[in-house]
């Protein structure tokens, strides 16, 4: 009789699984009144609905969720079923847990503060769960030191992983300044008009004038200049054509979103190489494309070496005297110990500026 | 109240021109504050005569300020450091003199300077100013040969007791500057010149109120003010705020020195010098440019305003009323200085002939601005963000095509709006066509007046656009072009600061700060999430900015044990601390510079001595031998080198303080 009844139980409960992964997604939490629409279970019993889905949730094939004092379900995938089934008491336990945090991920800790497992049992789950490849471990960005979890089957979130310029938690500085880079000199190629003066004209010497010293190139001809372009002009990139070239360009292995050019794109504003232009809809180089790759040379080769301050801003007062980089200048004051009398920095410093 | 290098330097800025005995009362003035003539006597150990002959000539140069006290009789002496903390600036001023009014309006300027305050006809009388023409030999400047000029010796000579005479030592010193006269040196337009200088505002009318320090003006002006019958009449808070306006009003009166409106002509200053390609700036040339006399003030607003033409040529030898007596206007030349910087920062990025548009607009607005703050000079500069407003005026885009030069080039400058149009046009070599104009760009001759405002126009807006919004313009009844001074005097400090903060820290620190800047307070998360740096970079940077007082940290503590673990620490760059900090740094490095030009000069003295000898000063090719010339070129070339650097650390003075 028990046993019929057993066998009865198994098979609602296996018709009500099917109807509950027909109906609803993986991620839909559903109650008791939801299973009951589904009219698999007869005349509404609710005692032998609920034998159904006790024996589903034995199985694996049901989890269980609790919130405010409801009772719900949720459907596993039959696979996934399978896995837990061959995971012992303690190894589901850790494994539901890493389940419930989805795409953020776990920290050891807050694991065994959940399952109440000893240390030593839950690194035993853990390492086990690995092993059989149902978990990986992540990095997060937040928290560099803490070791956490995550399905392996899931790709941890932004907030996780930092973004696209985050390489397994690390900044991923060559990456951005390559990037960087290209946007720098892709936005500057439409934010400048390039002018070809042809020497063989008369003009030419009028045209040198005008843009001497600032848009020109020393070298080769014919010689380029770039001019500004005027007020009205509508052609400065949008965030979309940027983020559009950079994906194009090759440069990047994956595809970055427009979230993480903006970003981009704001470092390159506070480093004064582009302004934006109608908050931020557009952008615009503050130098010219020739310039840009000439301090671009520039800054290779000197890294590692000693690179030489570039002075891109220029020189003021302070950063011309002896004085200003002075590391004791504080103490500094007349016949003191330290004081101009017996100043060690100004002789190299007049010998270096007069040349002698 | 002036900080410990401000004094420190002033008094060696004094020693260096003035000598000695200068020095030793201004000190003693700082140190003391008021001080009547006895207790001056008691604190500085120095003569009664000596204390006589330096105050009179200090105040000749308006180095202290004196006040007679109706109460008890006695008189009171008081330093002036803003005077001078200006004498580092002479040089600069008189470099923007010659390239704004030309070679003899400076040297003008030189003598006054020079002299402190003197009158027209005393001026007119010094030979210097009488001829033009001379050969442009290097003058000595004052400190050439090492050994600084002893005026006060010269001073002391004189035992002038009043203020109002003019030092005859003095004169001589300036004399001394030029020896011979070319016989065939020209008449000098001695008058046009000065008349120039006073439109532009460079010069002042002296009254009696400017030998008086201001808080003296005041309680002086209130204390008439309070006798007054009627104001008498009024009763508590009433009385108060009547006696308040009109001590105002009297004490603007009383220090209304102001020259430029009276020789104003048509709303532009005289012998204002057109572009001129060839830069010839002989005397033919600026007196055929040269406004007549015309006594009335005309109104910006005219716009018909007549050519200065050459008819006019004959008022200008009109002389100007001998008993004037006049002396420099800092506060306007502060102005001219600061739109000097501001055409540098259009210089960065914009093409030349932009450039030059935006000069045209800042002189139009040089002239209607009288100094650089509109609170005065008394107060510091504003805190960040609680600057307020300050717009130049408004200058119609017409008055500046009138002022530019008609060849300026202004098509080629700037780019089409679009570029695919003419691309087939701009490989064939030509000049690439400015669409916003309407076609006329091939005649150069025939473009209407319309064309070039559109034009200027164009290169305005340019600037208009960030990082600097250099120029800003509203467009009731036609298009105005403002400048935002108290925005761009900011963007001045900040690149200082940023340039300093770049060659310290490199460029690395620079993108932190300008992070914390926009921001404000941020924790080293989120700083590393806007600037993408990596955190072992980001905290190294922090800390060495912290060392050096760039940057600050704040401790907020999550709950009341404070500990470390629970705190949330934010970092912070408060602009306006790390500005005073530098101004202070900045007077110290001039101090220290010049400190050092003392020990230079004691290492070579003997050597200096004797090229200081009567016989051989102005001889010394024919007394030194080879070596020695080489040796007295290093140290000119040496001393013009740490006067310089001085000079450099004095534009960052100026622009955290005066700005």
């Amino acid at each position: 009789m028990a046993a019929a009844a057993d066998s009865r139980v198994a098979k609602l409960a296996s018709k009500l699984y099917d109807a509950c992964a027909d109906t609803f997604d993986p991620d839909t939490l559903f109650y008791q009144p939801d299973l009951l629409d589904l009219d698999v279970v007869p005349k509404g019993d609710v005692a032998l609905l609920l034998q159904c889905t006790q024996s589903l949730v034995d199985q694996k094939l049901f989890r269980l969720h609790q919130s405010q004092n409801r009772i719900g379900w949720k459907v596993i995938a039959r696979e996934d079923a399978e896995k837990l089934s061959s995971l012992n008491a303690d190894e589901a336990l850790v494994y539901n847990v890493v389940h419930s945090t989805g795409r953020s991920g776990v920290w050891v800790r807050n694991i065994q503060h959940r399952t109440n497992l000893h240390k030593s049992i839950l690194d035993r789950c853990l390492k086990s769960l690995e092993g059989k490849n149902y978990i990986k471990s992540i990095h997060n960005v937040r928290a560099p030191n803490r070791k956490m979890y995550m399905l392996s089957g899931l790709a941890p979130n932004e907030d996780v992983t930092g973004g696209a310029w985050f390489t397994d938690g690390v900044l991923d500085t060559n990456f951005i300044n390559t990037v960087a880079g290209f946007i720098e000199y892709t936005v500057s190629r439409k934010s400048w008009y390039e002018v070809t003066v042809d020497r063989e004209r008369g003009r030419s010497a009028k045209r040198v004038k005008t843009a001497t010293g600032k848009a020109e190139v020393n070298g080769e001809t014919p010689k380029r200049t770039f001019i500004p372009y005027p007020m009205n002009y509508k052609g400065y990139p949008s965030v979309e054509d940027i983020t559009k070239a950079v994906n194009e360009s090759c440069i990047t292995p994956v595809q970055l979103h427009s979230e993480s050019v903006i970003q981009l794109l704001q470092m390159l504003c506070y480093d004064k190489k582009l302004v934006s232009l109608g908050e931020g809809r557009c952008y615009k180089s503050v130098k010219n494309p020739d310039i840009i790759k000439a301090l671009q040379a520039r800054k290779t080769p000197t890294e590692g070496v000693d690179p030489a301050p570039l002075d891109i801003l220029g020189k003021n007062g302070m950063t011309e005297s002896p004085c200003g980089p002075c590391p004791n200048f504080k103490l500094c004051s007349p016949g003191a110990a330290i004081s101009p009398e017996t100043c060690e920095y100004f002789d190299p410093w007049k010998e270096k500026v007069l040349g002698f | 109240m002036m900080s410990q290098h401000a004094v420190e330097l002033c008094t060696l800025l004094i020693e260096d021109n003035f000598g000695e005995l200068f020095a030793r009362i201004f000190s003693t003035l700082q140190r003391y504050e008021r001080l009547t003539l006895p207790r001056l006597r008691f604190y500085s150990g120095l003569s009664e005569r000596q204390l006589r002959h330096g105050l009179t000539a200090m105040i000749q140069q308006h180095l202290a300020f004196h006040f007679t006290s109706v109460d008890d009789g006695n008189t009171y002496y008081e330093a002036n450091p803003e005077a001078a903390y200006y004498l580092v600036r002479s040089g600069k001023i008189l470099q923007l003199i010659e390239e704004r009014l030309g070679e003899y309006a400076a040297k003008v300027m030189e003598v006054i300077l020079f002299l402190g305050h003197a009158s027209v006809r005393h001026l007119q009388s010094i030979p210097e100013l009488q001829t033009v023409g001379v050969p442009v030999a290097p003058k000595p400047s004052v400190q050439t040969n090492g050994v600084s000029h002893e005026e006060d010796g010269d001073a002391e000579n004189n035992d002038a007791e009043n203020n109002e005479m003019e030092l005859e030592g003095e004169g001589e010193g300036a004399q001394e500057t030029n020896g011979d006269d070319i016989p065939e040196a020209k008449p000098a337009p001695f008058h046009s010149t000065l008349k120039a200088l006073a439109s532009h505002g460079y010069i002042l009318r002296v009254k009696d109120a400017i030998f008086q320090s201001p808080s003296d003006n005041y309680l002086d002006a209130r204390r008439t003010v309070s006798a007054k019958s009627d104001i008498k009449a009024l009763k508590g808070k009433k009385q108060e705020e009547a006696i308040e306006s009109a001590t105002a009003d009297l004490v603007n009166e009383r220090t209304d020195y102001d020259l430029s409106e009276k020789f104003m002509y048509n709303g532009l200053p005289r012998g204002v010098k057109r572009k001129i390609t060839n830069g010839s700036s002989g005397a033919g040339n600026k007196h055929a440019r040269t406004n007549g006399v015309n006594g009335h003030h005309a109104d910006d607003e005219d716009d018909e305003e007549n050519d200065w033409s050459e008819d006019e040529d004959g008022f200008d030898n009109i002389p100007m009323e001998s008993g004037l007596i006049v002396r420099v206007n800092y506060e306007k030349l502060d102005v001219a200085l600061r739109n000097a910087r501001f055409v540098d920062l259009a210089e960065q990025d914009a093409p030349d002939a932009t450039v030059e548009v935006y000069e045209t607009l800042l002189h139009r607005i040089e002239y209607a601005t009288p100094r650089c703050r509109t609170d005065g000079r008394k107060k510091d500069i504003p805190r960040e963000g609680e600057e307020g407003k300050h717009h130049s005026i408004p200058i119609e885009v017409m008055k500046i095509v009138k002022d530019l030069d008609p060849d300026l080039d202004l098509t080629g400058a700037i780019g089409p709006v679009d570029p695919q149009s003419s691309s087939s046009l701009n490989t064939r070599g030509k000049r690439p066509l400015e669409n916003g104009v309407n076609g006329t760009h091939d005649e150069e001759d025939g473009k209407s007046i319309f064309t070039r405002m559109t034009e200027v126009n164009q290169h305005l807006s340019l600037l208009s656009q960030p990082p600097y919004n250099l120029a800003e313009s509203h467009t009731s009844e036609g298009i105005k072009w403002y400048i935002s001074f108290r925005d761009l005097a900011r963007k001045l400090r900040h690149l200082e600061l940023e340039r300093m903060i770049e060659s310290r820290y490199g460029d690395v620190a620079l993108r932190v700060i300008r992070v914390l800047q926009a921001k404000g307070k941020l924790d080293e998360k989120r700083l590393q999430e806007i600037s993408l740096l990596p955190m072992k970079d980001l905290r190294q940077t922090l800390a060495t900015m912290q060392k050096g007082g760039f940057v600050d940290l704040q401790e907020v503590p999550k709950d009341a044990q404070r500990q470390p673990s629970k705190t949330i620490f934010l970092w912070y760059y408060d602009t306006d601390r790390v500005c005073s900090s530098i101004l202070e740094d900045t007077y110290k490095a001039m101090s220290r510079t010049l400190q050092r030009i003392k020990t230079e000069r004691e290492r070579v003295r003997d050597f200096l001595e004797k090229t200081e000898r009567t016989d051989v000063k102005g001889h010394e090719e024919h007394y030194l031998t080879e070596l020695e010339l080489v040796d007295l070129q290093r140290w000119r070339d040496l001393e013009a080198l740490l006067l310089t650097e001085v000079a450099r650390l004095d534009d960052m003075v100026a622009v955290f303080r005066d700005y």
